[in-house]
C-alpha cells in the first residue's frame, strides 16, 4: 500500500488530468495542453493550500 | 459524426456506461476515447482500493457517509461488485488507516467520472455533442 500523501495526489491528478482532457479535447496539441495545465494547477494548488494550512497553524 | 437516435432510444447508452464505464461511447463508435475512459475510471478505483478506501453503504453511518455513497454508486456495476465482493468494507479497522481519506476520495471521483460520462453518452446518442 501506498503511505505517501504526495504522490498518491499526483496520482489522482493525472487520473482526473487524464479524464477532463478525453473528455473535452479531440485535438492532440489542446489535448496536451489540457492534460500539463489541469495537472499543473491540481498539484501546484494542493502544495499552495498545505502551505497555507501549515502557515497559518503556526 | 454519429447520426442522433429519438430521445427513448438514447436511454440505452447511458445504462450501458453504468454496467461499463466507457460502455456507451464504445456503442456510438467511439472506440478510443471508451478505451481510455474504461482505462482511467477503473485505474482510478483500483488506486482507491490499493490505497485503503472505503466502499460506503447507504444505511447507517453518518450523512457524509450516506454522500460518498451516492457518489461511489455512479460507478454503477463496478460499486455494485465491489459491495457484493465485499472490497473495501468500512470498519474501525479500515477508517483508522492513515491513507482512507485519500483512497475513499478515489473511489468517489471513479463514480463522479461514471457519471459524468453516462451524461456524456446521452449527449453524443442525442446529437448534441460530436
Amino acid at each position: 500500500m501506498i503511505a505517501d500523501h504526495f504522490l498518491s495526489m499526483v496520482v489522482f491528478s493525472v487520473l482526473v488530468a487524464l479524464f477532463f482532457a478525453t473528455l473535452y479535447h479531440r485535438d492532440r496539441k489542446r489535448y496536451i495542453r489540457s492534460v500539463a495545465k489541469t495537472l499543473g494547477w491540481m498539484v501546484v494548488g494542493s502544495l499552495a493550500f498545505a502551505w497555507l494550512m501549515a502557515w497559518t497553524a503556526g | 459524426m454519429t447520426e442522433p437516435f429519438p430521445r427513448w432510444k438514447a436511454y440505452g447508452y447511458p445504462l450501458l456506461t453504468l454496467l461499463v464505464p466507457g460502455g456507451g461511447h464504445f456503442a456510438l463508435g467511439k472506440r478510443g476515447r471508451a478505451a481510455a475512459f474504461l482505462l482511467i475510471v477503473l485505474s482510478m478505483f483500483a488506486f482507491g482500493l490499493a490505497l485503503g478506501g472505503g466502499l460506503f453503504a447507504f444505511t447507517g453511518g453518518n450523512w457524509l457517509y450516506r454522500l460518498a455513497a451516492l457518489g461511489e454508486a455512479g460507478g454503477g456495476l463496478l460499486y455494485l461488485v465491489g459491495r457484493i465482493a465485499g472490497w473495501g468494507v468500512v470498519d474501525q479497522a479500515r477508517v483508522t488507516q492513515v491513507m482512507f481519506g485519500c483512497g475513499s476520495t478515489c473511489l468517489v471521483t471513479a463514480g463522479l467520472m461514471n457519471m459524468l460520462l453516462i451524461m456524456d453518452a446521452f449527449d453524443i446518442a442525442v446529437g448534441r455533442k460530436p
